[in-house]
């Protein structure tokens, strides 16, 4: 049954009150669109005294394109909208697919990308209920302290499963942090640790406000392909993004890959600057497939297989990496 | 428990209520108002059964709290029908049985309104785009896709 | 025309006939149990076991109890009855007593004021359990030194069938091919939309009970609910108010309607108990994992000349359906073929598992993929086409199976030759790009199990129409409309007999205090049980309508002819308007009142051996498919482009719902075949959700062309036979086939997740490359 505790509901008006309301309490959560933290509350994960709206933030809903090709996404604009938005379709398909894969339509109204981008890392030994939990003697990541995915270890192994961190990532974004000493940029992906009980590199008080993707480089194209077991609603078992530019020549100008679903972290592919210069033929993209089974680390944190998260990852990434390269226009 | 007064439009009818902050919208309209077209599927968010109208927008009232629609329009399955007839979708999906069980239903013509007022005329791919969050466990989905369909031509 | 006879003048039988309780449905004015008005009732809810297997020492309520609001803590010192809906197989109760056998089992139960107050009263009580062993498959439950989950079952064995007919040993013998191979299949589950819910009342001054509850069969959960609360049947009302559909999950009564009613009566009031998701997957009587051994012996032109079967179900922790289950799968391998000889063992286990029970397809479904896979397979050794070697084997009816099964009607060779045309099988098949392929299987499944669940001589299915003043005309049944459109069926049936149009008609479903015992919607029964005796209740309606028109006229009864609603002297323009004629009807005693009852006939009720009644049914339904699918050979994803299939189903007489039953079955079918399955972490459910436990969503499920074959039967109503169940199990050897056709890789494992067939891949990919190596050392050595 629902184990959804009692909280207040904080629904502040600045972000100066929504910051100060997440540092003056600990138990205090941030709110976006609440399609993962409602369930998660509902199955009794969590007690947090107060959940801080962030919805009436303001400024934190808009979608600006800057005259130099940049792109800049509050973070409480709805996937719906990122879908929707005629500049991010044209400049950031990655973007947009990655965005229109999340969950259903009827999610992705209230979901937010900054909900997204921060979405709690899953794992079958968590996502369950608090009867369920207490029955296996909770894990690692909430109430226990061993972690079942792997119990000789002492970390957590749960996912991250955000499909647009991984085109975001690949997009070279950067997200805009703001806390209680003020506001900061960062390297998306440096916003996200490899560690599923700690996945955000954010602290107390801090807010993601916005990502500002920068102007991609000429002739470059970018995509998300994502695997999941239905055609709909679920989460990613691997997600795969890339940005490719070629050179005259047709060889790698510049190459940016990032994953998703496969470790606690959203990935930024290492090595990829070795691709440059390389025709995209099979032995580019072999190597480049054996570097994503090298860095993808699935553990058995879904009901489908690790090896096979892990394999599949590589399809996506050389797929969508060909898919580019050799794409007509 | 921390209560407010939520001033919300229900089905074209403003109304003032108490609701405490962790109330979420589907036992606000299941259990306060009534409304129990709105259909409890899932623990939270897996299965559309509770798929309403919110400003116009398709939503899952079971992990939307009922505090955070202050101002907004909701629109349930009981708001179709006008002076007891059947809208152009609920009729389709009676005449083409798009329902079976019916419980998915609800939510399936409410997401299936979204689309509408969105995309006249969509093609069978939009319309499986617009309601692949919406599980049904009757029909396999064939004639929910033609009932769609024959209500889009109908509304012309 | 004799009613019910294959002729029919298209009234209302034929018509694609929208259900006449639709409307509710598509406005949301459908009261499912949960929507039902409970003002002031108490809130209810289970404590699960934690534990797989364990001694109950003790249960500490006295905490609970305490906690102001708490109405009410049962546990199962509360009910020492045991209950189960095989009445020689009794052994679950409704709160687990001395030991739990699974996690999830429900040890006590509170009623209380909300649900805030219901839940600190569950985390107060105190559970004192002292572990056992616990198995979660049949092998260790076999185990010689295994704990017993139940004393009196050694081994673990709930059951072991042992059937020999005919001379298997000469048919394999006189075979000119003979293959056998082994197949396992994944536990699945029903996942209905609408979780568990049920409203209990207790009415303290007159000590009776009312319960509401989502159940398919409102009998089986009277004779329970009297049983495990020791009251008289007739102070209990049993009411099903709109079902969010079951599967088979509610085909027998479950432990959280008992609860209820124990909770209401502890608590002198009314209870309202609604089921979490989790709990619903929890509660299960899905499909077993099951293990097949499969031996086919084949004459060189496919006639098949024996079969030899072995069964292992994992049945969980308690008996429920499980003997039905497994003898339906023995007997369900024959009756879609001319099987002359087979030999079946099976044996139904005992684990530490939610128990299982009857799905959709109930005992056939994994059988029937294993046999047709292999049958599909052998029929390529021998250079027959998979079409070929079904229509070697076609039953030509009537016909007596070898266990005593009576084949009273069989369209499966116009089915086969629809689907085959419409996928264009001879063009395309073995013709397709790679990664594309076609495969196609056939199913077959009984109208209603011949023999009912209890025995008690009487009819096995009654319906009562009303006509009173308003002309109106009221039929009263007990069969329970889950979304598969039995009322409307029913309405249609009455109304094709009086020839009145249907809204004459009202449809009052399953209230015991008011309509007639029905023993619920199973095994497909409805529409032909239901039919026949809404037939010949609707029949004698009109015998009285004749009479009352014969003496209002003052003529001799054979000189009336009833047109619809207008009662006429034949021949003359002397007539009777509806009005004046349920005038006449009413005059001589008021409302008129009148029924019909049907059994099946001693024929159809199988032989005479133990477990003869399971599989024996008045009417086989019969279908063939055609699946076509794309291979991503790496990833292994399979998508499903497209289905054909053709059901016979006797009469269609609602087409309308026959292809929505249709369809619904195929896809359930896909469903299991591609992703969906329960899985265990020591027992716990690892997929109690609808994210992990995999049904298809609209964006990945095929267009499914559907084509009604009509071999009407002898014995259904009007010709019909059931059309709710037949299609699902030839989806998942349809696959398979198709898989094969796709990659050459043939699964003998379902369900055909992408893991499982990439695994298949690489591993052909390797014994490819190692052979290619060892060949070229071979070579290098010469």
């Amino acid at each position: 049954m629902d184990r959804m505790h009692e909280f207040r509901l904080s629904r502040p008006d600045s972000l100066d009150e929504a910051v100060a309301l997440l540092a003056r309490d600990p138990l205090a959560r941030p709110l976006a669109g609440g399609t993962d933290l409602v369930p998660n509350l509902r199955r009794g994960i969590g007690a947090p005294s107060v959940l801080v709206d962030l919805s009436g933030v303001p400024g934190l809903d808009a979608i600006e394109a800057g005259a130099d090709g940049s792109i800049a996404i509050g973070a409480g604009v709805t996937l719906a909208r990122v879908v929707r938005d005629d500049a991010i379709a044209r400049a950031l398909p990655a973007l947009q697919q990655a965005a229109a894969s999340v969950a259903g339509p009827s999610h992705r109204t209230a979901a937010t990308l900054g909900g997204n981008l921060c979405l709690d890392t899953r794992c079958v030994f968590y996502n369950q209920s608090e009867w369920w939990r207490r029955a296996n003697d909770f894990c690692l990541k909430h109430g226990g302290d061993t972690c079942h995915v792997a119990p000789q270890g002492t970390r957590c192994h749960a996912a991250y499963s955000g499909d647009t961190a991984a085109a975001l990532i690949a997009l070279a974004a950067e997200a805009e942090v703001a806390g209680p000493q003020g506001s900061r940029r960062v390297p998306l992906e440096r916003m996200f640790v490899d560690d599923g009980a700690k996945h955000l590199a954010l602290g107390r008080g801090e807010i993601l406000l916005r990502v500002h993707v920068p102007p991609q480089p000429a002739g470059s194209r970018n995509a998300y392909r994502k695997a999941r077991p239905r055609g709909a609603i679920d989460f990613p078992l691997a997600g795969a993004a890339a940005r490719v530019a070629l050179d005259d020549g047709g060889a790698i100008a510049s190459l940016r890959v990032a994953l998703t679903g496969t470790n606690s972290h959203p990935l930024l592919l290492d090595g990829t600057a070795e691709c440059v210069g390389r025709p995209v033929d099979e032995a580019m993209l072999g190597g480049l497939a054996k570097r994503v089974q090298k860095q993808a680390k699935p553990m058995r944190s879904t009901v489908t297989s690790s090896n096979w998260r892990r394999t599949v990852a590589a399809v996506l990434v050389r797929r969508v990496v060909a898919e580019l390269a050799f794409a007509p226009g | 428990m921390p209560k407010r007064i939520l001033d919300v439009t229900i089905n074209g009818t403003r109304r003032e209520d108490a609701v405490a902050d962790s109330t979420l919208l589907l036992d606000y309209l299941r259990e306060q108002l009534g409304l129990t077209g709105t259909k409890r599927g899932c623990d939270g968010g897996e299965c559309g059964a509770c798929t309403v109208l919110i400003d116009g927008e398709p939503a899952l009232a079971c992990i939307t709290l009922a505090a955070r629609c202050e101002g907004r329009r909701v629109e349930t399955i009981e708001s179709l029908a006008r002076s007891g007839r059947m809208s152009a979708l609920q009729a389709a999906f009676h005449e083409k049985l798009g329902t079976q069980c019916g419980f998915c239903t609800p939510g399936m013509i409410m997401a299936s309104e979204a689309l509408l007022r969105r995309d006249p005329h969509p093609d069978e791919a939009a319309i499986r785009a617009a309601l692949g969050g919406n599980i049904c466990r009757c029909t396999g989905y064939v004639k929910i896709i033609e009932s769609v369909q024959a209500a889009a031509e109908a509304r012309e | 025309m004799k009613p019910g006879a294959p002729g029919v003048r298209g009234v209302a039988v034929g018509v694609r006939q929208p259900l006449i309780d639709g409307v509710e449905k598509v406005t949301g004015r459908a009261k499912y149990t949960a929507d039902l008005p409970a003002a002031g009732a108490l809130v209810g809810a289970i404590l699960r076991s934690p534990a797989a297997h364990a001694t109950i020492r003790g249960i500490d309520v006295s905490a609970a109890l305490a906690i102001p609001g708490v109405r009410a803590v049962v546990t199962g010192a509360d009910c020492d009855i045991a209950y189960g809906v095989i009445p020689i197989a009794q052994n679950e109760f409704p709160l687990a007593r001395e030991r739990v056998r699974y996690r999830g089992e429900p040890v006590a139960a509170v009623a209380a004021v909300d649900a805030a107050t219901a839940r600190a009263a569950l985390d107060a009580i105190v559970l004192d359990f002292e572990p056992l062993p616990a198995y979660f498959d049949d092998a260790a439950a076999r185990a010689p030194d295994a704990v017993l989950l139940h004393a009196n079952k050694p081994g673990n064995v709930e059951r072991e069938v042992d059937h020999v007919f005919g001379d298997p040993d000469a048919g394999f013998a006189a075979a000119d091919l003979v293959r056998e191979e082994r197949f396992h299949y994944a536990e699945v589950t029903h996942a209905m939309m609408e979780p568990n819910a049920a409203l209990a009342e207790w009415d303290a001054e007159r000590g009776r009970l009312t319960l509401h509850s989502v159940t398919q069969v409102p009998y089986y959960v009277h004779l329970a609910l009297a049983r495990c609360l020791a009251l008289d049947e007739s102070r209990i009302r049993v009411v099903k108010p709109f079902v969010g559909g079951g599967f088979g999950h509610r085909t027998e009564t479950l432990n959280f309607e008992i609860v209820a009613a124990l909770l209401a009566r502890a608590a002198g009031g009314t209870v309202k108990l609604e089921l979490s998701r989790e709990e619903s997957f929890l509660t299960h009587r899905g499909r077993p994992q099951t293990d097949i051994r499969m031996k086919i012996g084949l004459a060189r032109d496919g006639a098949i000349t024996a079969v030899d079967a072995e069964i292992v179900q994992r049945g969980g922790a308690y008996a429920g359906y499980g003997l039905v289950t497994i003898l339906y799968a023995g007997a369900l391998l024959h009756a879609l073929y001319r099987v002359p000889a087979s030999r079946y063992r099976g044996v139904r286990v005992y684990a530490n598992t939610p128990p299982n029970g009857a799905m959709r397809g109930h005992g056939s479904v994994d059988a029937r993929h294993a046999f047709e896979s292999l049958l599909d397979r052998m029929a390529g050794e021998l250079g027959l086409d998979p079409f070929a070697v079904r229509r070697a084997n076609l039953i030509v009816p009537p016909w007596r199976t070898i266990n005593d099964l009576q084949v009273n009607s069989c369209g499966l060779g116009e089915c086969l030759d629809i689907v085959e045309r419409a996928s264009r099988w001879r063009e395309r098949r073995g013709r397709l790009p790679r990664g594309r392929g076609l495969g196609m299987a056939c199913s077959h499944y009984v109208s209603g199990s011949a023999k009912p669940v209890h025995w008690t001589g009487e009819p096995h299915a009654v319906v009562q129409l009303k006509l009173d003043f308003d002309g109106a005309v009221t039929v009263l049944t007990g069969a329970s409309d889950i979304g598969q459109g039995s009322s409307t069926l029913i309405a249609q049936v009455a109304a094709e007999v009086l020839a009145l149009p249907l809204d004459r008609f009202r449809v009052f479903a399953n209230d015991s205090a008011v309509t007639p015992k029905d023993n619920g919607s199973y095994s497909s029964r409805v529409s032909f049980m239901v039919g026949n005796a809404a037939i010949r209740a609707a029949d004698a309606l009109r015998r009285e309508l004749i009479q009352a028109a014969a003496r209002k006229l003052e003529v001799a009864v054979e000189d009336v002819e009833a047109d619809g609603e207008t009662y006429r002297v034949r021949g003359t323009d002397r007539e009777l308007g509806w009005k004046d004629v349920v005038n006449a009807a009413l005059e001589p005693s008021g409302t008129l009142s009148v029924k019909g009852a049907w059994s099946t006939p001693p024929e159809t009720q199988g032989g005479k051996f133990r477990g003869a009644a399971v599989g024996s049914s008045a009417g086989f339904s019969y279908a063939a498919q055609v699946v076509e699918v794309a291979v991503d050979e790496e990833t292994g994803e399979v998508r499903v482009e497209r289905v054909w299939v053709a059901h016979d189903c006797g009469r269609a007489i609602n087409p309308l719902a026959v292809e929505g039953q249709v369809q619904g079955s195929v896809w359930m079918g896909m469903g299991q075949a591609l992703g969906e399955e329960t899985r265990y972490h020591d027992g716990l459910h690892l997929r109690a959700n609808m994210i992990d436990y995999r049904i298809p969503t609209i964006a990945e499920s095929p267009p499914i062309e559907t084509y009604i074959v009509e071999a009407p039967d002898p014995n259904g109503p009007f010709g019909a036979k059931e059309a709710g169940e037949g299609a699902l199990s030839g989806f998942l050897p349809a696959l398979t086939s198709a898989i094969a056709d796709a990659t050459g890789i043939a699964l003998n494992e379902l369900p055909a997740t992408p893991e499982h067939l990439l695994a298949a891949i690489v591993d052909r990919r390797r014994a490819a490359q190692l052979a290619a190596a060892k060949a070229a050392r071979a070579a290098g050595g010469a």
